[in-house]
C-alpha cells in the first residue's frame, strides 16, 4: 500500500472499530432479558 | 503476471487453495446442520429453512473474519503469506455464501406467504430512529451490496482498468461491510436468541480482527518515518552485508514512501516497494530465479531495471544507489519505471 492509503487506513479503521465496539456493547447491554419460563399451573 | 486478457489463470496453488476453501465451507455448514438437527430437530419447513439461514450466515461471518485477519497475519509472520495468494477467491466465495443466506431468508418468508411483511419491515421508517428495533436486515443488505461490488471487480481486468490505487481503496470497503455484518447480527438474532454463542462469536471475531490490526500497525509504524537524508539527499541504507543476499532492506524516503534496496550477490539495486500488480510490498519478497519476486502474488521484476522479464510488460520505478565510505546509499528521487540503476560491488560481501 502507498503511504496515503496506509494513512487513510490507519485513521479510518480505528474509528470504525470504536463505533462497532460501542454498538456491540450497547446491543448486548440493551437487549431484553430472556422470557421467563411459564409458571407451572397450580393445582389444588 | 499478464501479457493479455485471460478470464482466469489457474495453477496448482490456486486449485489447492480453492479445494481447501470449498472443503472447509462444506464441513462448517455440514457440521452446523448436523449438530443443530441433533440438539433440536426442526418441527416444520420454516424452522428447517431458519437453520440454513443461520448456518450460511454464521459461515459468511467466519469467512469475513478470516479474510480480514489474513492481511495483518501475513505482515506479522511470513508463514501466512500463502493465505494471501488467492484471497480474492475467498472473497468471492464469501459473497456466494452470504447470497445463499439471503436467498434462504427470502424463502423463509415465501413459504409462509409473508413476503409483504418483509417489505413492511424494511419500510417502517419510524424503526430507523430506534437502536434496539432497527431494521437490521438493511445492514445485511448493504453489506451484501458491498460484497457484490468487490466480487464483481475482483478480476485483474478491473484492477488494470481502475489502477491499483483506486482498486485497493475500493476494496477497503470490506471493513465497512464487516462492521455492518457485526451490527446486523448484534441488532438481529442476538436480540431474540439468548444463547451465549452469538455474543461469543461476535466479540471473538471482532476482537481478533481488531487486535491483529493494532499489533501489525504498531510494528509497521516505524517504517513510515522518513529516513535521514545525508548530503545531496542520499539516504544511508547500511553496509552491503547488512542487506540479506537475495533479500532487501526497506527504507523510507523523506515523504514516507518506501524504497526496497535488494542485494543479489554483488549486485545492489533499489526499486519502489510497491508492486505494479496490487501495490504489494516488494521489499518483503525474495530474489528467485534472478528476479525480484513479490510475496503476494509472485509478480517478478529484474533488479537491474525494474522491468518484468519478457514477455511480461510491467515496470517498477528504480532509484539510484551508490557506495559511500563502505555504506550503501539510495537517492530518494524515483527514476522513470524501467530505468537501469543497479550497481556491482567489487567483491561479494561476506
Amino acid at each position: 500500500m502507498r503511504r496515503s492509503q496506509r494513512t487513510v487506513h490507519r485513521a479510518l479503521w480505528p474509528l470504525l472499530a470504536l463505533a462497532v465496539g460501542l454498538g456491540l456493547a450497547l446491543g448486548l447491554g440493551l437487549r431484553a432479558p430472556p422470557a421467563a419460563p411459564q409458571a407451572a399451573e397450580v393445582t389444588r | 503476471m499478464s501479457v493479455g486478457f485471460r478470464a482466469v489463470q489457474w495453477n496448482r496453488a490456486k486449485l489447492v487453495y480453492d479445494a481447501i476453501l470449498l472443503v472447509g465451507v462444506a464441513l462448517y455448514i455440514g457440521l452446523f446442520l448436523l449438530i443443530a438437527y441433533r440438539i433440536d430437530p426442526p418441527k416444520d419447513l420454516p424452522a428447517e429453512i431458519d437453520l440454513r439461514i443461520r448456518a450460511f450466515g454464521s459461515c459468511a461471518f467466519v469467512m469475513l473474519t478470516i479474510i480480514l485477519s489474513i492481511g495483518p497475519l501475513a505482515r506479522l509472520d511470513r508463514r501466512f503469506l500463502p493465505l494471501l495468494y488467492n484471497r480474492r477467491h475467498f472473497g468471492v466465495l464469501t459473497f456466494i455464501i452470504a447470497s445463499l443466506h439471503v436467498s434462504y431468508m427470502l424463502e423463509w418468508y415465501a413459504v409462509q406467504g409473508n413476503l409483504p411483511n418483509l417489505i413492511n419491515e424494511l419500510m417502517t421508517w419510524g424503526d430507523y430512529g430506534k437502536f434496539i428495533g432497527f431494521p437490521f436486515k438493511v445492514l445485511g443488505i448493504i453489506a451484501l451490496g458491498i460484497l457484490f461490488l468487490m466480487a464483481a471487480t475482483s478480476h485483474d481486468f478491473w484492477l488494470g482498468l481502475l489502477t491499483p490505487r483506486v482498486w485497493k481503496g475500493l476494496h477497503m470497503a470490506l471493513y465497512v461491510a464487516y462492521a455492518l455484518v457485526v451490527m446486523h447480527v448484534a441488532l438481529g438474532i442476538m436480540q431474540y436468541v439468548h444463547t451465549p454463542l452469538i455474543p461469543a462469536m461476535l466479540i471473538g471475531g471482532f476482537g481478533i480482527v481488531t487486535v491483529l490490526h493494532l499489533v501489525a500497525g504498531w510494528r509497521e509504524r516505524a517504517g513510515d518515518r522518513g529516513g535521514t537524508a545525508a548530503d545531496g539527499g542520499w539516504i544511508a541504507v547500511g553496509a552491503p552485508a547488512s542487506i540479506p543476499d537475495k533479500g532487501a532492506r526497506i527504507v523510507a524516503a523523506p515523504g514516507g514512501e518506501r524504497i526496497a534496496v535488494f542485494r543479489d550477490g554483488a549486485e545492489i539495486g533499489a526499486l519502489t516497494n510497491l508492486c505494479a500488480h496490487q501495490a504489494g510490498p516488494i521489499g518483503e519478497g525474495r530474489i528467485i530465479d534472478g528476479c525480484v519476486t513479490c510475496p503476494w502474488h509472485g509478480y517478478q521484476y529484474r533488479l537491474a531495471d525494474g522491468c518484468a522479464p519478457p514477455p511480461f510488460t510491467e515496470k517498477l520505478a528504480t532509484y539510484r544507489v551508490r557506495i559511500s565510505n563502505g555504506v550503501v546509499e539510495v537517492h530518494p528521487d524515483a527514476l522513470q519505471p524501467g530505468t537501469p540503476a543497479s550497481i556491482f560491488l567489487q567483491a561479494t560481501p561476506e
